[in-house]
């Protein structure tokens, strides 16, 4: 079976759809705000001036504190919602997907796909050939060893973020001063695990939004379909279970 | 010279009456159990050999220049004011995580337990804005608290700061530079504690946030060189499946 150019196969449901959007604003929004709530003559990440100016912006670092919050407490609202009614149909096949690593096989992925960044299909056409290895990567599944890892960081980047956020908003309303050390702990980690996904997500949005050979899946997200070559190319396993099915 | 807000305490005219302890607690409606104040009281033995007598020594949150409370601060929920040098509490921004608690070599603060804020003498914020004087010290009968701004010559403080000899009580390890002066004998002195910060604000500033920001910024220099190069090698740069079928090498130039 040879696809034509126009074929297409669906990767993205509109729910799935929405809950990326949404997600990237609410982290986008948490992040920003996150760092302007960060005012320490020791830290400041971006000197005094940003923390300042969003104090400003907002009304003061109480209003800052409390758009963080309610804005995570959106976030985790419309989250839970999302699992408890797409458990089957979304959450489950998709926490398979990432969690489907092939040791070997996913290894060997990485380690070409890193070779091949760095050096572009064409000067690794060169180098690479007399070493035995044609250039072509390992076929993936419905993601790639890379989204696995990065989505796997991200899930577990985002437990944490919620725990230590949960329990800071505890030490406002709920918490005697007994918890103070988990508190502070809270608020170091917090820090740590949002620059941790923040990394990651620098990764994920250079794929999707910059590199040009993953234009059909940035626009998948926006059309929820991606073109059969390029599912073909990109994810050979789940391609032939799809498009295998269809036919 | 920007106005430092202080006070010039002499501790030999403290009786003891714990007067301004009782309007402090009345004027900031400081809970049961927690004070914003203090009367630090004298060795007895080595009083009951000195022909000064016991000596007692009133104090409060010492609006320190170099304050420990406010490094120890994540969100500068406590900050030194610009326009009088006191430091200040922002309820709204607190969480209570008690890292300013510590940090305080005079343990001036404390949790409030209804409000889990920090909590501490801001030398009556309310009754200065309403042009009174920090409670305890127009309580004072003997007027062994003296208020003002330390820069002011003419002030009472100011002028007594400058007529006499006055120390400061601080802890040799951590010396934040107090604004509360005491004239000749302070009575007791060793009390101040070292300021501790806590492990995990210990942990941050020195190596997790250094070591996962140098991770942002390389990660940020890599997608800025990865979008260099696909600039500079344009739509050439194809995996070789795209050119179906054809063997990949010289053709791609075709595109150009």
């Amino acid at each position: 079976m040879t696809s034509t150019p126009e074929a297409s196969l669906r990767r993205h449901t509109k729910a799935g759809m929405f809950m990326h959007w949404f997600n990237a604003a609410c982290w986008l929004f948490l992040l920003c705000t996150g760092l302007g709530l960060i005012d320490n003559p020791e830290l400041r990440p971006f000197g005094p001036g940003y923390p300042a100016a969003l104090r400003g912006l907002f009304g003061g670092g109480g209003n800052l504190l409390l758009a963080h919050w309610l804005a995570a407490l959106l976030w985790l609202a419309v989250w839970a919602g999302f699992i408890v009614f797409y458990l089957t149909r979304h959450v489950i096949p998709f926490l398979r997907q990432v969690a489907a690593i092939q040791v070997r096989r996913d290894l060997e992925w990485m380690l070409k796909k890193q070779i091949q960044m760095m050096l572009g299909y064409r000067l690794m056409a060169v180098l690479v050939k007399p070493l035995g290895w044609d250039g072509s990567l390992p076929e993936q599944e419905y993601y790639n060893a890379g989204q696995k890892l990065a989505a796997q960081g991200i899930i577990a980047g985002a437990l944490v973020l919620v725990a230590t956020g949960l329990l800071m908003l505890a030490s406002k309303y709920l918490l005697g001063p007994g918890w103070a050390s988990l508190v502070q702990w809270s608020i170091t980690i917090h820090y740590l695990a949002a620059l941790f996904t923040t990394v990651l997500l620098l990764v994920h949005v250079y794929m999707a939004a910059i590199s040009r050979e993953e234009r059909p899946a940035f626009i998948s997200m926006f059309t929820g379909k991606v073109p059969a070559d390029y599912a073909k190319h990109h994810h050979k396993l789940w391609y032939d279970q799809a498009a295998g099915g269809d036919a | 010279m920007a106005v430092k807000l202080g006070m010039v305490i002499d501790a030999a005219s403290c009786i003891d009456c714990k007067g301004c302890q009782a309007a402090c607690k009345v004027a900031n409606q400081v809970p049961d159990g927690h004070w914003r104040n203090w009367i630090k009281r004298g060795d007895e033995e080595k009083a009951a050999l000195d022909r000064q007598g016991l000596r007692f020594q009133p104090g409060n949150c010492m609006q320190c220049d170099k304050p420990t409370c406010v490094a120890a601060c994540p969100t500068g929920a406590t900050y030194k004011e610009a326009k009088d040098g006191v430091v200040r509490i922002d309820r709204e921004l607190c969480i209570g995580c008690g890292q300013c608690l510590a940090a305080c070599p005079y343990q001036a603060r404390y949790r409030h337990p209804q409000l889990r804020v920090a909590d501490k003498c801001d030398f009556c914020a309310e009754r200065r804005a309403a042009g009174l004087q920090p409670a305890c010290v127009d309580t004072c009968p003997t007027k062994a608290r003296v208020f003002g701004d330390l820069n002011d010559p003419d002030s009472p403080a100011g002028r007594l700061l400058r007529g006499k000899a006055s120390v400061q009580v601080v802890n040799q390890q951590s010396n934040t530079d107090p604004n509360l002066y005491y004239l000749g004998d302070p009575g007791p002195a060793d009390w101040p504690v070292q300021a501790k910060m806590p492990t995990p604000w210990q942990f941050w500033k020195s190596l997790g946030g250094p070591a996962l920001e140098a991770l942002v910024g390389l990660t940020g220099l890599g997608v800025i060189a990865m979008y260099g190069r696909q600039l500079i090698l344009g739509d050439h740069d194809q995996p070789p499946e795209h050119a179906s079928g054809h063997p990949e090498g010289g053709d791609h130039d075709q595109h150009a």
